[in-house]
């Protein structure tokens, strides 16, 4: 092991004070809440209803911030009995809430809109609770600062089996509230949920009777499970091995079946947003073999993708740019294939190229295939930025493939296909060959390992999953931009085989459902949907930084690695203090 | 006679030597090789037809490479910023383009109030070091924030993790900036003395470029010497000689890669306000693009050597402005100003293919693969 | 037990496929209304929902945001009523392209009871966005995509229920060459595009016009969207000498190629003319001082509407959002908004417990005979391929660069045609 544990074990010995801490904590919340409003997320989140005439999602954000300030309080425990620790989280919460309470004051004196756009007139009415005089809303703010931080420290002493169901409700009901617009369609589009649909929600969002029988069913369901599961857990370990292994596999597969079929009860969006995630496992995979498996840092796996689905549109297309009126599955082949011979021709240059000078030369290629694919000079041939129109849709016999759907099926289909090729490659003498030349490219030379043939059939492999994907994008939108093949398209495919877990197949299947999907589920936050991305990004990294679903080996790896860090700072600290 | 025979003896050893490495020529020798020559053809062809046509005379060639130079004074100062932070962290830092705009949007709220007011005009010096403080200010803010967030908790992990915290980064500085400034393009100020034109060497410039071009050499030399001559630059570069080893010698590397990403902060904050003086428009997507080429700059160069950043700036800043017109004009290619990345980019493979390690980088084999 | 679970799966399943709603539109009848495409209920107190998609994230935020802002400006001007229901208008973002489209316009046609729906501001997500509307039986009207095949006499039936209040490319290019050609003597143009659909077929079709008029194409040079140093472009087209340069970019581009042109001497006497796409003070604030004098290309908008309802249109929208108007074509979408708010007036029936009834069917018609409005945008009569945009030929001519100056009609000045 290296020595950066030395470096790193020093205990930062830190001397607060109980009360200090109580001050950090609603200074924190505090320059939160500021944050929020300052950015404009506060104002956007006021005019969106959590129960319908009760409670905007402004005034929840801003609430559970006091809140989480006494939760923070409590769990940080710095003073002994009860009482204080309730003083401390009005304190903490009073903080928080005299921080943000500095912004009505000032903006009700001086108008900083020359500068912060986001603190307009309706900013200063959510925060004093439109009431005259502001003077009385801000001591309004600042009541409500008191009690939720009274509020959080008392949930935090509650006893766990009545703080758990509490807490899980409540944020029950904060879910239904906050996705509604993501939850109300699926259940007003079917007559079954229909009815569950008009007990719940109005038109524009959660009704207060709905969040709590939400609240309510959420109360009961972990009432009921705390109860019985131990004993339901007790009695599944009486079971003979066989039959517990039987119940385990049903599971699966009723999760499995479930999953599959769920699209076409929910619809062409959640299908069509499924279908954008086949297509992203897809490239996942073809980009994990380069990255997890090879050990090649692609950052211009787009190009692969961008030629699969030019060329399905160029084979098949009622266009005059088309080369051929092939039918789609005479041209996804040949697709595929022309994807593999670029990977191919691209792994040639940069077969001597290593680790972040590869990233940048792949990048570098590209932002080429991008901008040729723009450009007026390859315009008579690709159509530049007009596009090509009129891509037929798939059909089988007489079915055509036309909703999302039923292309999503197509997607998966082939997912599951290429799924057990990577697999079966990972598992080869190949897979093993790229395995060596990830670990060390010189040492695998060394043990007679091909380095050209082996790299440049880690680029055309994984570009034919790329090419698959492109092509099945192209007949999907029925109609191909250069624009949809922008660089931050490799950008997300690298992110969310790392998010997923670099090297693991079911990684890459969860690495895209996040990254894919959570920009479609923020589609509520509007313009700050991505701002919410990225954060997201940012905590998944940072509670998992070896993804959500690593591979055995690395979580071996990883193991290994804390256990050592512990057991040296350990011998370490101890003659330092 | 035995010593002519020894000196055949030699050159049939060394013939049969050269032999032998002909046989281990592979398929993809020839195509690079290929390659290299298709190329260099194009290039050498496209050139000699530009300058056949005519189109272009000396004069606008010498300010093709001065706006070259301008823009590539800019990638240089934020190519520095990659370069050490990947220097002692070995990392990417990926949303350091982005640290870039926070500093010149911010600034510019003060650039507009010193133009209105006149101070602009009036003090020019101190008005742009103004400017430029705050710039710095508020890109070393952000910088540590970012390092906080997204670096200090893997720095004993290896894992991508922290390249995919600062794409996450990257995209909350500019919704957080939108959310703030709004999503209007503004335009920086362009006060008198930055709209006449200099004289140098008897050709007239406009003012900007030796402005940006002298500001930019002149934040560079000083980050050399903080480099070369303080203890602290000292133990930057012992930090990213080795890590360990500088660990050992009681260098608290904490400090260190604090002081890196603010010195990094600072040239980007510089670079930002320089790139808004040229090109006067800010909003809050403008610092991906100078971004993504000062990261090519800095690998350019060679990744982690400070010279070669500086010299991988200036590079590509040149070679993009003078690459369409001479290369593609004369081939008769439509549009060539469109191809401007085309050529850029297509110059950064040839140049790792070349040389695998940068221009002025050290092979890497050993080190990290 | 292994099999009865997958029984029971397959028999939830079955049912959910059986009671999944199938999306398509079709003929029904409800309260008092038939209709062609289906009927939307909307009991008494709900909302009337209109959608809306634009591209509101990424680099081209600005472009969808202003046609957003001037849809609800104009939900505003009738307090957010329509028909004695308030108007839930819900935005999706489209990214600005054919996927995000796709999406956005699925995401819609599934929102229980829509109407309508408004946007996108980029043609290619259009493209594929109307189609997956109009299965939906929902009419689709565009304010900023100008792609001439989105309204044109052929097309797909997939496209019927697309109208735009936008004129055509091929209009404004044509009417572009035409002036150039005739009313500024030019015989030689430049032009330069950025790349995107809206830009690059603009200047093809005035390219190609003007060589059918007899005039001479010297340069047809593109940019990227993110390009900031335009000189290079600019002293490559100067050697050519070009009467006119002609560059219908969006705001960005366009300003940086009127701050940095002055500093090329070989263009010192060529006209320099924009399009459309920046008609905003944001143009004014984005070039500064070169922009005094810049000309741009523009629908003739009416007296009326320029000497009231817009200064209006641009104050409520400065007070509402803290800037002027960030891009040009909010006004499009303002009368969007207004003509969509109309139909649906005259289209709506109430039973007598309240409800409302709008046929879709009604509704398109309704919505594709708009004849006649005056609007902030220009003249707005649709014909029956959904072009409710005419472009009728005009120039405008920025007289200060102060963005609070700017006022259509007086900052920028109509200078052509004279009246």
């Amino acid at each position: 092991m290296s020595f950066e544990v030395v470096a790193a074990s020093r205990l930062e010995e830190r001397r607060t004070t109980p009360w200090r801490l109580v001050i950090n904590t609603g200074l924190q919340m505090g320059g939160t809440g500021l944050a929020l409003a300052f950015v404009g997320i506060l104002s956007m989140f006021n005019n969106r209803p959590i129960i319908v005439g009760l409670v905007t999602l402004g005034y929840a954000t801003l609430g559970l911030l006091f809140f989480v300030a006494g939760i923070l309080v409590g769990i940080r425990r710095p003073f002994a009995t009860l009482s204080q620790m309730m003083l401390g989280g009005g304190v903490a919460g009073t903080i928080a809430a005299a921080m943000v309470a500095v912004l009505p004051l000032v903006m009700s004196f001086v108008s900083l809109r020359f500068i912060f756009l986001a603190l307009d007139k309706p900013l200063l009415d959510m925060l004093t609770f439109s009431v005259k005089p502001p003077a009385l809303g801000i001591f309004y703010l600042l009541v409500l600062g008191v009690v939720l931080g009274l509020l959080g420290v008392l949930l935090v002493a509650l006893p766990p089996h009545i703080r758990r169901p509490l807490s899980g409700g409540v944020i029950a009901a904060g879910l239904a509230g906050l996705f509604q617009e993501l939850i109300r369609p699926i259940l007003a589009n079917s007559s079954v949920t229909k009815p569950l649909h008009d007990l719940l929600y109005t038109y524009t969002g959660l009704k207060l009777q709905g969040a709590v029988i939400v609240f309510c069913a959420a109360v009961a369901f972990i009432v009921v499970r705390d109860l019985t599961g131990d004993q339901v857990a007790a009695g599944y370990s009486r079971l003979a091995p066989s039959t517990r292994r039987n119940i385990r596999w049903s599971y699966l597969a009723a999760a499995a079946i479930l999953a599959i079929l769920f699209p076409l009860y929910a619809g062409n969006f959640v299908g069509q947003v499924l279908l954008m995630v086949g297509l992203f496992i897809l490239m996942g995979m073809g980009l994990n073999l380069e990255v997890g498996v090879a050990g090649l840092l692609d950052l211009g796996f787009v190009a692969f993708y961008a030629v699969g689905a030019y060329t399905t549109a160029l084979l098949t297309a009622d266009s005059p740019f088309a080369l051929a009126h092939l039918s789609y599955w005479q041209a996804m082949p040949i697709a595929v294939l022309a994807s593999v011979i670029v990977g191919i021709i691209f792994g040639i240059p940069v077969l001597k190229v290593r680790g972040d000078y590869l990233a940048v030369a792949t990048l570098g290629l590209g932002e080429i295939v991008r901008v040729i694919v723009l450009s007026d000079a390859a315009a008579p041939l690709l159509a530049g930025a007009k596009g090509i129109l009129q891509i037929p849709r798939p059909s089988i016999g007489d079915f055509h493939l036309t909703t999302p759907v039923s292309l999503f099926y197509l997607a998966l289909a082939a997912s599951l296909v290429a799924a057990y090729f990577a697999w079966r490659l990972e598992e080869s003498r190949l897979g093993r060959a790229w395995m060596a030349i990830r670990d060390d490219e010189d040492v695998a030379q060394a043990l007679g390992i091909n380095l050209i043939r082996v790299k440049l059939l880690a680029y055309g492999l994984g570009a034919a999953f790329a090419g698959l994907a492109g092509s099945i994008f192209a007949t999907m939108l029925g109609t191909i931009y250069p624009h949809s093949f922008q660089l931050i398209i490799s950008i997300n495919i690298l992110a969310l085989i790392i998010v997923g877990g670099m090297g693991s197949l079911p990684g890459v299947a969860l690495g895209a459902a996040v990254l894919i999907g959570l920009p479609e589920a923020l589609r509520e936050f509007g313009e700050f949907r991505f701002l919410f991305y990225g954060l997201a990004i940012i905590a998944v990294m940072r509670l998992k930084p070896e993804g959500l679903w690593p591979s055995a080996a690395k979580r071996r790896e990883m193991q290994i690695d804390a256990e050592t860090t512990a057991v040296q700072s350990a011998s370490v600290t101890v003659p330092k203090t | 006679m035995t010593v002519a025979s020894d000196s055949q003896r030699q050159a049939q050893r060394a013939w049969s030597g050269r032999l032998g490495k002909l046989h281990r020529i592979t398929f993809v020798d020839v195509v690079l090789w290929g390659l290299r020559v298709g190329l260099l053809l194009l290039v050498v062809v496209g050139t000699i037809a530009t300058l056949w046509k005519g189109t272009y005379d000396a004069r606008h060639w010498f300010d093709f490479f001065m706006f070259g130079l301008t823009i590539g004074g800019v990638y240089a100062l934020i190519a520095l910023g990659y370069t050490m932070v990947y220097g002692v962290l070995r990392l990417i830092n990926f949303a350091h383009g982005d640290i870039a705009m926070t500093g010149a949007f911010s600034a510019y709220f003060l650039a507009r109030s010193f133009d209105r007011t006149g101070f602009l005009d009036a003090y020019p010096v101190t008005a742009t070091l103004g400017i430029m403080l705050l710039s710095m200010a508020v890109c070393t803010a952000t910088a540590l924030i970012v390092e906080r967030v997204c670096y200090r908790p893997f720095r004993h992990v290896a894992t991508l993790a922290p390249l995919i915290c600062a794409i996450g980064a990257s995209f909350v500085l500019q919704h957080v900036f939108r959310g703030m400034f709004g999503s209007n393009i503004r335009s920086y100020p362009d006060p008198e003395w930055l709209k006449g034109n200099v004289d140098f060497l008897g050709l007239s410039l406009p003012a900007v470029q030796p402005m940006v071009i002298l500001t930019a050499v002149a934040a560079m030399i000083f980050l050399y010497m903080i480099v070369q001559r303080t203890k602290m630059g000292m133990a930057m570069r012992a930090v990213s000689e080795d890590r360990d080893a500088a660990a050992l010698m009681g260098i608290d590397s904490n400090k260190v890669i604090i002081f890196t990403f603010v010195l990094g902060a600072c040239m980007a904050g510089i670079g930002g306000v320089l790139y808004c003086f040229v090109y006067k428009q800010i909003y809050f997507y403008t610092g991906f693009l100078p971004g993504i080429k000062g990261f090519s700059a800095a690998v350019l160069g060679g990744i982690g050597n400070i010279p070669g950043a500086m010299l991988g700036g200036f590079f590509l800043g040149v070679i993009e402005s003078i690459g369409p017109p001479l290369f593609l004009d004369g081939l008769g290619v439509p549009a060539p100003y469109q191809l401007r990345d085309l050529v850029a980019f297509t110059l950064l493979v040839m140049v790792l293919v070349f040389r695998p390690q940068g221009l002025l980088g050290e092979a890497l084999a050993k080190k990290r693969a | 037990m292994k099999k009865k679970v997958l029984w029971g799966v397959s028999a939830i399943a079955i049912a959910g496929l059986l009671c999944s709603a199938s999306f398509t539109a079709q003929a029904e009848t409800k309260g008092p209304v038939t209709d062609d495409l289906g009927v939307v209920e909307i009991p008494k107190d709900a909302p009337i929902v209109i959608g809306g998609y634009w591209v509101i994230s990424g680099p081209d935020t600005a472009l969808g945001l202003d046609s957003k802002r001037g849809v609800e400006i104009a939900f505003d001007d009738i307090n957010n009523q329509i028909a004695g229901h308030s108007i839930q208008f819900v935005v999706e973002d489209d990214g600005c392209n054919a996927e995000g489209g796709q999406t956005a316009a699925t995401k819609l046609a599934t929102l229980p009871n829509i109407v309508a729906v408004l946007g996108p501001a980029c043609s290619s997500a259009a493209t594929t966005g109307a189609p997956i509307l109009w299965r939906a039986g929902l009419t689709n009207v565009g304010t900023a995509t100008t792609a001439p095949s989105l309204t044109a006499a052929d097309r797909k039936p997939d496209y019927f229920g697309y109208m735009r209040t936008i004129y055509s490319d091929k209009d404004q290019g044509f009417n572009d060459a035409e002036w150039f050609y005739k009313e500024l003597k030019c015989k030689t143009i430049a032009t330069i595009h950025d790349g995107s659909p809206y830009a690059s077929q603009l200047a093809k079709v005035a390219a190609n016009h003007f060589k059918e008029l007899g005039g001479e194409v010297v340069a047809e040079e593109a940019v990227t969207p993110t390009d900031v140093d335009m000189r290079p472009v600019l002293t490559g087209i100067g050697t050519k000498k070009p009467c006119v340069l002609y560059f219908p970019t969006f705001v960005a581009v366009t300003a940086q190629i009127v701050r940095q042109a002055p500093e090329i001497p070989d263009l010192k006497d060529t006209h320099m003319i924009g399009g459309s796409a920046v008609l905003a003070p944001g143009l004014l604030e984005a070039a500064g001082d070169a922009a005094k004098d810049f000309r741009i290309t523009n629908v003739d908008i009416s007296p009326e509407a320029m000497g009231a309802a817009y200064p209006q249109f641009v104050e409520k929208y400065t007070a509402k959002y803290g800037e002027g108007p960030i891009n040009a074509f909010h006004a499009q979408a303002y009368d969007a908004g207004v003509i969509l708010a109309k139909a649906i007036e005259k289209v709506a029936k109430k039973d007598d417990a309240g409800t409302t009834y709008i046929g879709k069917k009604a509704l398109h018609d309704e919505l594709f005979s708009t004849k006649g409005y005056d609007g902030i945008s220009g003249p707005i009569n649709c014909d029956e391929h959904g072009q409710c945009g005419a472009f009728n030929f005009a120039v405008y001519q920025f007289t200060n660069s102060d963005p609070s100056t700017f006022k259509t009609g007086e900052n920028p000045k109509k200078i052509y045609p004279a009246k």
